[in-house]
């Protein structure tokens, strides 16, 4: 009960308009991927392991089974652990079968506590794709977890699940109601209420801020690769929290959506007024007023002469990598579905002061062509240098205010996560299933490379002296041995 | 008989043992070589070469992503050529000597919601007997041409038995074994085919008739690609195959029957399998059956009979997922490159691994051994010259293959080898490396390649079958039909005498099998029976009238799927206040694009009539049209506008579109005509509210200077609402 009217009051707070981060931070605890609504995959964690092994357990806390594809960040709050996985982990028997599903663990070790576990969508791959799980990292916020199923329905659960012995609503009407099962609040079907089709998944990790709940639907294009078949259904959009209704939709990217979307919004003030940033499936970047979704600026991340080509040699492309805000700036890059392959990709540096079309006047800086491939990452800056990792298995460390190169490092295998900053250290995943531990700043040094069996596509994450790690099928929790 | 039958199986084994691989052949027919393993008998092979010209000897202007074939001294692929409006795909041959264009074809796709860019992603398959090149394409056609280029004979598998477009764009690569050519694909279609499975589908090779028809009964996961490969086990001769439901499947090549099965993975199988002996090796990169572990190299013995999951696997390793790439097998060793670019080194026996090698970071195309040496692509541009070792592997030769003055070119084929030479295509070219000095010399292939097994002719069938096992033919024409009886080792029988008769199709059929429909039985489908004691076959029947058609549907029974028609199952004739009309309900599962094939891709210069009415339901509300000469008439109703199209993922190949509103409350009549002139087609399109009067003038006209002269006229519907049709009229153009 307590717990309760300490979230009413922030609502009341949070209602009259304090809106601010860090007015927003001192209330109430939140985590979502990247950390904080900057997205900045930077971490002020200390005392994290350089090396570990998880064949021999050295600094290796616990482990926990997830299904068999892992792409959903774990998101560490409250002593929980939230991860999106699928289904092959069977983690109740009633629930068999193909499902995307959001595991919570315990964080002290591990325990499995409950899951959400939602079926496939019956269109098949076209919108769900089979065993791909839940992508999106939910956003939790006291206890409340936002997050986006594989059916692309937006959902708010209670963090407690049935734990609390209480089926809180107004959604009540769930199939499954044992211990281990998922107490939803409200689910918003994208599918059902705005007519969109998910390219291959929904994969969204929601931001809530205020009042709203932001979210880029995944509207995409069908199985020809080129129809764009509900180009007026909107590709974002911002929810009442509390009740899972529609305040405003955007359709901008519409007919002109290149694939699917799959990115993430993020928000700061910056310059004194606050930003939603949206990623959009037409390679351009969109900043709207959060309550009204006004436009404030947009910004295209692909060449005007790029050409959309689905394979390799296509210089067009979209977005994957998550916008990163720091000083009033913001961090974006382009790539595509790894299945399209490497190639030339482009990274910007944007200046979210400026208003209306910037795609010139806001580019603070930009490297690509030769200098970077196709990215699927999310930058983590840090001390003025700013971390980022390419398809092609490149890492590199560039100054965030001018672009200027330091080092690059070869991991000799596809990355799909984002580098992650945290202990003067710098993480990354990659395919073959390598971590490689860097030493952060304008020296290269890696510190360590440590297989975890099978492909790290996730991005390593740090909390209160634990560092966890996904590969495909397994959460690690590492920490330095006392 | 049980003793025979033993005795018999001895000596295959025996023949078995004398003949495997004694062989000798130069060529290359089929994408994984002339023992379907990866392994080339070729000598004298390059260990490196250069861009500059170094081992270089010729390098032909040619995109594509297959892998060649070479026969006869001649070098044939597959690709995609064009820009605009001239998109399409080419099967070209080239002079194996000295890369000299010989013959190409250039071709529409239609009918494919496949990418420009993935075109041609399957390999073409050659027949050194007749010289004939068999080519299976992302839009469903199957050709058959000579070795002149010259189209034999061809089959529209969207149009004849609505083939699914599956997903990404690859496709099956043609097998040839003896007289017959088989292809597969996911399909459903009328009748007895109205579940859609994955099908294989077996040809005459000479003349195209369809000999067979084997379905997998384990629901289809997804698009399934992997190249069956023959062999003979136990005196029977065998197409193994990894199927699209993750099972692994031996069927009898001549017969279709299935002899076992074994479960590998939640997903579809896409890399193909090679055997080595009596030992089938499978693998694939998805979910393992039955545990969370991805992707599995499994050592199955093929000796099995029914369901072998559990009795005949010799040895498996997890983790290893090879998805794309199939394995090599040579000298007891298991070669594979796993999805992310790394070969393995496996002992064959036991699974053991014994070196592994990085060679780049995405592994599609498969490796092949020859003259000592593995040479491997990879999609980055890799091209590799690889020296295995007992413990260890070491580079001869790596390259990058660029792509004009940019990064690199993409590879997704695999190397082949024949006359002391290598080839293998890229997006930069089709490349020709070997020594300068060696002597250019085409041998012809001399040798069995798969044994068979010498026994006396048997008398007593345990299968019929009965060819063409499909038709679709004119109400005018006379099908002959011929039944031929197989044992069970799956060889053919002396001459039988089979009883005839209809079912569900008006006409007769005399006691030789001559089918002749009654004329006034107008559009039909149904089947041939014919009985030989307890055994029975059927052939599957369509008969297409004369012109002109009309369907108001009042004939057909309501709830029910048309009786007749490739796509039937996505719809549903439907009572409308006493008026029966055909609906196209929401799908309740897998895509929600659906045509509805009216007659056989035959038909030309006709215009097709229909009455539709979509509904809508919140924001949701359906594209719905016409299909004639594989061309659509789309009314997108989402949209607002009218488009005409050919190929639903190339709208650069053919777009012409206006605006055009829609009342969801009112039926439409739309009317499609296509004619061919000057070379041309001109496509038009009149659409109107059905109560109104009919416009004098087209609606909306569009002209293809790379006309489809001919194809099935059709409806078409894509929404997650209901769409009605009714009046569906067919007429001959004047």
């Amino acid at each position: 009960m307590v717990k309760k009217h300490g979230l009413l009051l922030i609502r009341i707070l949070v209602g009259i308009g304090i809106l601010s981060t860090i007015g927003f931070y001192t209330l109430v605890e939140t985590a979502m991927w990247g950390g904080s609504p900057g997205r900045n995959m930077a971490s002020d964690e200390t005392g994290l392991p350089a090396e570990w092994d998880p064949e021999s357990g050295k600094n290796i806390k616990w482990t926990a089974q997830l299904g068999s594809q892992t792409y959903g960040n774990p998101v560490i709050i409250g002593g929980k652990i939230f991860v999106g996985t699928n289904n092959q982990a069977v983690r109740n028997p009633k629930l068999k079968g193909d499902r995307g599903v959001v595991m919570v663990f315990r964080e002290s070790d591990g325990k499995f506590l409950w899951q959400s576990a939602h079926t496939k969508l019956a269109s098949g791959r076209v919108n769900d794709w089979p065993q791909q799980g839940i992508c999106s990292s939910p956003f939790v916020e006291g206890d409340r977890l936002y997050y986006v199923s594989n059916r692309a329905e937006v959902i708010c659960a209670d963090t407690e699940g049935f734990y609390d012995n209480e089926n809180d609503g107004p959604y009540v009407d769930e199939e499954n109601k044992s211990k281990i099962d998922e107490d939803i609040i409200w689910r918003y079907d994208m599918i059902d209420e705005l007519d969109t089709f998910p390219h291959n998944l929904a994969t969204c990790s929601p931001l809530v801020v205020g009042d709203l709940v932001f979210v880029v639907t995944a509207n995409g294009v069908d199985e020809t690769h080129i129809n764009v078949p509900s180009p007026e259904a909107p590709s974002f959009i911002a929810l009442n929290k509390n009740t899972g209704e529609l305040v405003w939709e955007n359709a901008s990217p519409g007919e002109n959506i290149l694939h699917g979307q799959w990115s993430n919004p993020s928000y700061s003030v910056i310059d004194g007024t606050a930003q939603i940033i949206f990623p959009g499936g037409d390679g351009w970047v969109y900043a709207f007023v959060p309550e009204t979704g006004k436009l404030l600026w947009k910004f295209d991340c692909n060449p005007k002469e790029s050409v959309w080509e689905l394979g390799g040699s296509g210089t067009r492309n979209n977005i994957i990598s998550t916008p990163v805000i720091w000083n009033n700036k913001v961090y974006i890059g382009v790539g595509q579905d790894p299945e399209h392959g490497e190639s030339s990709g482009h990274w910007y540096a944007i200046d979210a002061t400026k208003r209306g079309d910037i795609t010139e006047s806001g580019k603070v800086w930009h490297r690509g062509n030769e200098d970077f491939n196709r990215t699927m990452s999310t930058a983590a800056i840090h001390d003025g240098l700013m971390y980022i990792a390419d398809l092609s298995g490149f890492v590199y460390c560039w100054d965030a205010n001018t672009g200027e190169e330091y080092w690059k490092y070869d991991a000799f295998a596809a990355i799909w996560g984002s580098p992650y900053y945290a202990d003067g250290k710098v993480y990354i995943g990659d395919e073959d299933g390598d971590v490689a531990v860097l030493k952060a700043g304008k020296e290269m040094e890696l510190l360590a490379e440590i297989n975890m069996d099978n492909a790290v596509y996730t991005t390593p994450v740090a909390k209160n002296g634990v560092l966890y790690i996904t590969n495909r099928s397994k959460l690690f929790a590492t920490a330095l041995q006392k | 008989m049980e003793k025979r039958t033993f005795v018999v199986f001895c000596l295959c084994l025996i023949l078995l043992g004398l003949n495997i691989q004694t062989g000798w052949s130069s060529d290359w027919p089929s994408w994984r070589g002339p023992y379907q393993n990866g392994v080339s008998d070729e000598t004298g092979l390059i260990s490196n070469w250069s861009l500059e010209g170094k081992n270089l000897l010729w390098k032909a202007d040619f995109v594509g992503r297959s892998t060649p074939i070479v026969i006869n001294g001649r070098v044939y692929v597959v690709g995609r050529t064009g820009e605009g409006v001239n998109m399409q795909r080419v099967v070209a041959c080239y002079d194996a000597k000295d890369g000299k264009l010989i013959w190409e074809d250039k071709y529409n796709v239609f009918h494919a919601t496949v990418p420009f860019t993935r075109v041609g992603w399957s390999s073409l398959a050659g027949d050194p007997e007749t010289g004939n090149i068999y080519y299976f394409g992302v839009d469903g056609m199957f050709v058959c041409y000579n070795k002149d280029g010259k189209r034999l004979w061809e089959h529209s598998f969207v149009e004849e038995y609505n083939r699914f477009a599956g997903y990404g764009g690859r496709t099956c690569t043609p097998v040839i074994d003896q007289d017959l050519v088989i292809v597969n694909g996911a399909n459903n279609t009328w009748g007895n085919l109205l579940i859609m499975r994955h099908r294989f589908f077996a040809y005459d090779k000479r003349s195209g008739e369809l000999v067979w028809i084997s379905t997998i009964n384990e629901p289809n996961k997804n698009t399934n690609y992997s190249v069956p490969v023959v062999t003979n086990i136990g005196g029977k001769r065998l197409l193994i195959v990894g199927g699209g439901s993750g099972w692994v499947y031996a069927m009898k090549i001549r017969t279709g029957e299935h002899i076992w099965k074994f479960q590998l993975s939640k997903g579809a199988i896409q890399a193909s399998v090679v055997v080595d002996g009596r030992f089938v090796y499978a693998t694939h990169h998805v979910e393992n059956f039955d545990n969370t572990t991805w992707g599995r190299v499994v050592c199955i013995d093929a000796t099995g009979n029914g369901d072998v999951t559990k009795t005949h696997e010799k040895w498996r390793r997890d983790g290893l997922e090879v998805g794309y790439a199939s394995p090599l097998v040579h000298g007891g060793r298991l070669y594979l490159v796993n999805n992310s670019g790394n070969m393995f080194a496996l002992d064959a026996k036991t699974g053991e691994e014994k070196w592994v090698l990085n060679i780049g970071k995405v592994g599609k195309g498969s490796p092949v051994w020859a003259d000592g040496k593995i040479f491997a692509t990879e999609v980055n541009g890799g091209f590799h010259i690889i020296e295995p070792g007992e413990n260890e592997a070491k580079f001869l030769d790596r390259k990058q293959v660029p792509f004009d003055d940019k990064r690199f070119a993409e590879i997704f084929g695999s190397p082949a080898i024949a006359y002391g030479r290598v080839y293998f295509t890229s997006a930069a070219g089709l490349f020709c490396l070997g020594d300068k000095k060696a002597e250019f010399k085409v041998t012809p292939p001399s040798f069995v390649r798969i044994p068979e097994l010498a026994a006396p002719t048997l008398d007593n069938p345990t299968h019929l079958q009965i060819v063409p096992a499909e038709v679709w033919v004119n109400v005018n024409d006379k099908v002959q039909f011929g039944v031929r009886g197989f044992d069970d080792f799956g060889r053919r029988t002396s001459a039988i005498n089979v009883e005839f008769s209809l079912n569900g199709l008006q006409g007769k059929i005399d006691k030789n099998g001559q089918f002749t429909s009654d004329k006034k039985a107008g559009n039909q489908a149904g089947y041939v029976v014919a009985k030989l004691g307890d055994l029975e076959t059927r052939a599957r029947v369509a008969v297409a009238d004369n012109l002109p058609w009309e369907f108001d549907f009042e004939n057909f029974e309501v709830d029910k799927n048309p009786p007749l028609w490739p796509g039937t199952w996505k719809f549903l004739v439907k009572d409308m206040d006493g008026n029966k009309v055909l609906a196209k309900p929401p799908s309740k599962r897998m895509l929600k694009r659906h045509n509805l094939i009216l007659g056989p891709p035959s038909m030309k210069n006709y215009t097709i009539q229909a009455d539709l009415k979509g509904t809508k339901i919140k924001r949701r509300s359906p594209d719905m049209g016409l299909i004639s000469h594989r061309y659509y008439l789309d009314f997108m109703t989402k949209k607002k506008r009218l488009q005409i199209r050919t190929w639903p993922a190339e709208l650069e190949r053919l777009k012409v579109e206006i605006p055009f509103t829609w009342n969801p409350e009112i039926w439409y009549t739309m009317i499609m005509q296509v004619e061919i002139k000057n070379g041309k087609a001109m496509i038009k399109g009149k659409v109107w509210p059905r109560d109104e009067k009919e416009p004098k003038d087209w609606t909306i006209t569009a002209e293809d200077p790379n006309p489809n002269k001919h194809g099935s006229p059709g409806l078409y519907g894509d929404a997650q609402t209901t769409i009605f049709f009714d009046n569906v009229k067919v007429t001959q153009n004047n």
